[in-house]
């Protein structure tokens, strides 16, 4: 199996790299295009739709340093196709170096089953997880700013501060009656 | 001019929309220059009516004209209301030398055969097509203009457009369009939509089509433009093989929007979980409706993004390939059970 290892090759200088993975694509690109303009590091970024990721590009890829799992709540496809990529990363990512985000979440059709499902899995793999919005300008923004710190503290670009570290703060948990039923 | 006639023309300027009053009176020609100038189009469209009909008045115009003037209209604005597709079947050996005068007169004279009171007008459209309408009466009333039948065919294929016809009267149209066109037969083709423009394009391929190729170049234009030298797509290879399956299957650029596809199932039930619905002898019957406002885009979008296993299954690009929205499906035939379903008609 093609695992994507987190430490087998060398970092760039001053650079980060980060791959989205959307099974619609959709939401992907617009992060993509707002990431790039970041100044004080230099942002490369792959998009893929699942994994694992085609051999061909082995050798020209770089250092993956996070790896983004945009999930679209409304989709149950979205869900499953995340899920069944978990098991091509290398267990070294998880050690901060995955992050959740999830989009659409204020969505009435969204079953709330979902999201409990989505909460559990980033609890269990101790990652954070994060909500976007991605219809607007500004919810592109915002998502962008949030995944650029978390990126660059796991790109080793910020002092005493280490990808670990960080998720230790910011992972998802659950709270403990997430199985009882809600009032609706 | 007498009620009906008024009604007639009172209901027809309120279906055109005021921008397109003025051309199409301009095109219609029967009003003079003065006349013309002393409408004020900026009026409400009550008043506008009443100054159409003392015009109308004045130049005691009748029936045949305000049909003309509702014909035109038609013309330019053909996608509205449901139009059916029909095919004419079996050509005889002058078929297609049968030309535009010749039709016009052989159609008029068998329907009128068929049935005393009708009121028919033709008219050959720029683009070779003919345009008839069709006022209905029977053997003891006027005809009812109405509720008027128009029919668009192309001399020189054998499709034909119809809206708004009853089953009383399709037996009729059928008889006299197919022996003034020199077919043996005419058939449901299985085609509807509310555009006339969308389905004849269908039926007659006008729109880009996409060949299977042995070695395609990249489609790097067609992919979302990535922008910038720091993004960059790892799947793009497998993201173009799905485009160009899809583009293959419905067509590339833009399509003619059909607004639904019916599959009516007659195939037996299967499901290896529920055996009391499995054991059953007869077909289960179901009809499955896509509707949407593209149909084709969606469908090759579906494809295109991987919703849609490519390569693309027959029952889908069969819309496209044999021109048809409405499909009966029945099983093969007796055998082990296949999970391939052919489209039947």
């Amino acid at each position: 199996m093609s695992l994507l290892k987190p430490f087998s090759k060398l970092p760039g200088l001053c650079t980060a790299n980060i791959l989205l993975v959307e099974s619609e694509e959709q939401f992907q690109q617009s992060l993509a295009d707002a990431l790039v303009e970041e100044t004080a590091v230099t942002v490369n970024v792959r998009l893929a739709k699942s994994l694992p990721l085609p051999m061909e590009n082995e050798e020209s890829r770089p250092r993956i340093d996070l790896v983004v799992f945009i999930i679209n709540l409304t989709s149950e496809l979205s869900f499953q196709s995340a899920e069944a990529s978990l098991k091509y990363l290398d267990p070294g990512y998880f050690l901060g170096k995955v992050c959740f985000m999830v989009t659409n979440a204020r969505n009435a059709s969204v079953p709330t089953e979902r999201l409990d499902a989505v909460r559990k899995l980033a609890a269990s793999l101790h990652c954070p997880l994060l909500f976007a919005e991605d219809q607007t300008p500004d919810g592109v923004t915002n998502a962008t700013e949030r995944l650029l710190t978390i990126l660059k503290v796991a790109a080793g670009l910020v002092p005493m501060a280490t990808a670990l570290y960080l998720s230790n703060l910011t992972r998802c948990t659950v709270p403990p009656d997430i199985d009882q039923p809600s009032f609706d | 001019m007498d009620e009906s006639t008024k009604r007639l023309l009172q209901r027809l300027i309120r279906r055109i929309p005021t921008q397109m009053l003025r051309t199409t009176l301009d095109k219609w020609g029967r009003l003079t220059g003065g006349q013309l100038h002393s409408m004020d189009f900026t009026q409400s469209k009550w008043a506008l009516t009443e100054k159409l009909l003392a015009i109308c008045e004045e130049n005691k115009f009748a029936v045949k004209h305000i049909t003309e003037l509702e014909m035109i209209y038609i013309i330019d604005n053909p996608n509205q209301g449901m139009w059916y597709a029909f095919q004419l079947m079996d050509p005889e050996d002058d078929a297609h030398s049968v030309e535009l005068t010749q039709f016009k007169e052989q159609f008029k004279s068998h329907l009128r055969e068929l049935i005393r009171h009708v009121s028919v007008k033709m008219k050959k459209h720029t683009d070779e097509a003919v345009w008839i309408r069709i006022a209905w009466g029977d053997t003891f009333s006027r005809p009812n203009h109405m509720k008027p039948t128009y029919v668009v065919h192309s001399l020189q294929t054998p499709y034909v457009f119809v809206t708004s016809l009853t089953s009383k009267q399709k037996p009729l149209l059928s008889q006299a369009l197919v022996l003034s066109t020199r077919y043996q037969a005419i058939k449901d083709a299985n085609l509807s939509g509310r555009k006339l423009t969308a389905i004849r394009d269908l039926l007659m391929r006008q729109y880009h089509q996409v060949f299977p190729t042995r070695y395609p170049t990249p489609l790097a234009e067609n992919n979302p433009a990535v922008s910038n030298q720091h993004i960059e797509r790892e799947q793009a290879e497998s993201a173009a093989n799905r485009l160009q399956a899809a583009c293959e299957a419905f067509g590339g650029g833009m399509l003619p929007q059909l607004q639904s596809a019916v599959y009516k199932l007659e195939t037996k039930f299967r499901d290896h979980s529920n055996k009391t619905m499995t054991e059953r002898e007869e077909p289960f019957r179901c009809v499955v409706k896509f509707a949407s406002t593209n149909l084709l885009e969606s469908l090759r979008h579906c494809a295109s993004s991987g919703i849609a296993s490519t390569p693309v299954t027959p029952l889908l690009s069969s819309i496209p390939l044999k021109g048809k929205n409405y499909f009966v499906i029945t099983d093969n035939g007796p055998g082990p059970s296949s999970q391939m379903r052919q489209p039947q008609k």
